[in-house]
C-alpha cells in the first residue's frame, strides 16, 4: 500500500473546513474551535450514536450530540466582557405590558430586501461568502409586522443554519407564538412590528451607533419589554 | 454578543429586555452582564425548539415572560 502523504489533507485542515472553508456547514463551525483530540471524539462518538440510530431510528442521542458539542465549542468564547450592566424592572404586570420582538436572525419582508452592500436578491451562499464584509458593516434593521405570513416572511444569515427558521419561522422569530399570547391577554399589548437583523455585523457600530438609533425609534412606541432572540 | 449590546442599551433606556438563547451563547452573554437570560436545550438556530412544535415554543416564551416578570437579575434553564 502506498500513501501520498504530501497530498493528503491534515485532520486540522479537515475539521476548520466546516468553518468557512471548503465544506462550511453552520451548524459545525464550531470544529474550528476544538483541538484537534476533542474533534476527533465529536466524530468517533457522533458516528457511534449514528450506528445506533441505524437500529432505533431515534435521532435524539443525535441531535443531544450535535447541541452538547456546539456548546463546548463555544464555551470559552468570551468577547465583550462586563463586571455589571444595567437593569430595568418591568414597571407594571406582563399582562399591561407593551412588548416587542427583536431578533439577530436576519429577516425580513419580501419586497423589503435590505440589499446588503446594494446587493439585489443576495443568496444565503453568497451572504456566507461575504461574512467578512458583514461583520465590517453597520447593520440594517427590519420591521417585521406580528401579522406577516410565514409565505411573506425571508432570511439571509451568513452565520447560522438557516433551515429551521425557513422550516418554522417560530423557533427564532415567534411572531404567531406572541400574537397568541397577546390573545389570551399574557402580554398586554405588542408593537405594530417586531424587528430583525443580521447578526454577524460590526459590534463597534452596532454598540456606538445602530443601537442607539434603534433605541430611539423604539421610544415613541412607548415600549415596556424587549424579547431578544440571538442566533 | 449582537444582542447583548442591544440588551445593555435598552435597559439604560428604561426597556425591561429578556434573552433566549442556545446553552452555545451562555458564556458570551453571562460575560456580557445581561438582565435576564433564558437559556434552552435546543442546537444553534432554534432557541425556541424544533419546527412545529408549538408547544414546546410556547413553554419556551412562558418561560422567558416569567423573567421578565420576576422582577430581579436572573439566569435560568429550561430543561
Amino acid at each position: 500500500m502506498t500513501t501520498d502523504n504530501s497530498e493528503s489533507e491534515s485532520f486540522e485542515a479537515f475539521k476548520n473546513s466546516f468553518s468557512y472553508g471548503s465544506r462550511t456547514d453552520l451548524n459545525f463551525k464550531f470544529l474550528k474551535h476544538l483541538p484537534a483530540e476533542d474533534a476527533a471524539r465529536f466524530f468517533q462518538d457522533l458516528l457511534w450514536k449514528l450506528g445506533k440510530t441505524l437500529d432505533d431510528a431515534d435521532a435524539t442521542p443525535l441531535i443531544d450530540h450535535v447541541r452538547e458539542w456546539q456548546s463546548r465549542g463555544y464555551a470559552h468564547f468570551t468577547g465583550f466582557t462586563y463586571d455589571d450592566g444595567p437593569f430595568t424592572p418591568l414597571a407594571r404586570p406582563l399582562s399591561q405590558s407593551r412588548l416587542t420582538l427583536l431578533t439577530s436572525t436576519g429577516h425580513f419582508v419580501a419586497g423589503h430586501d435590505p440589499e446588503p452592500f446594494g446587493v439585489k436578491e443576495m443568496t444565503q451562499e453568497e451572504a456566507i461568502a461575504r461574512i467578512g464584509d458583514f461583520l465590517k458593516a453597520a447593520p440594517d434593521l427590519s420591521p417585521i409586522p406580528f401579522n406577516t405570513p410565514p409565505d411573506q416572511l425571508r432570511v439571509r444569515h451568513g452565520g447560522y443554519d438557516i433551515r429551521g427558521v425557513q422550516a418554522d419561522p417560530a423557533v427564532a422569530l415567534p411572531l404567531a407564538p406572541l400574537r397568541e399570547l397577546q390573545q389570551d391577554g399574557t402580554i398586554g399589548s405588542l408593537t405594530d412590528t417586531a424587528y430583525s437583523f443580521v447578526g454577524a455585523t460590526a459590534q463597534t457600530r452596532l454598540l456606538t451607533q445602530s443601537g442607539p438609533a434603534w433605541v430611539d425609534m423604539l421610544r415613541p412606541q412607548e415600549v415596556d419589554a424587549a424579547l431578544l432572540v440571538p442566533v | 454578543m449582537s444582542v447583548g449590546h442591544v440588551a445593555r442599551l435598552l435597559e439604560e433606556a428604561g426597556i425591561a429586555t429578556v434573552i433566549v438563547a442556545v446553552e452555545a451563547f451562555r458564556a458570551r452573554l453571562e460575560s456580557m452582564a445581561v438582565p435576564r437570560l433564558l437559556v434552552t436545550p435546543h442546537p444553534m438556530g432554534r432557541p425556541l425548539g424544533p419546527p412545529g412544535d408549538h408547544a414546546r415554543h410556547r413553554e419556551v416564551l412562558r418561560a422567558a415572560l416569567e423573567l421578565l416578570e420576576r422582577g430581579e437579575r436572573s439566569g435560568t434553564v429550561v430543561g
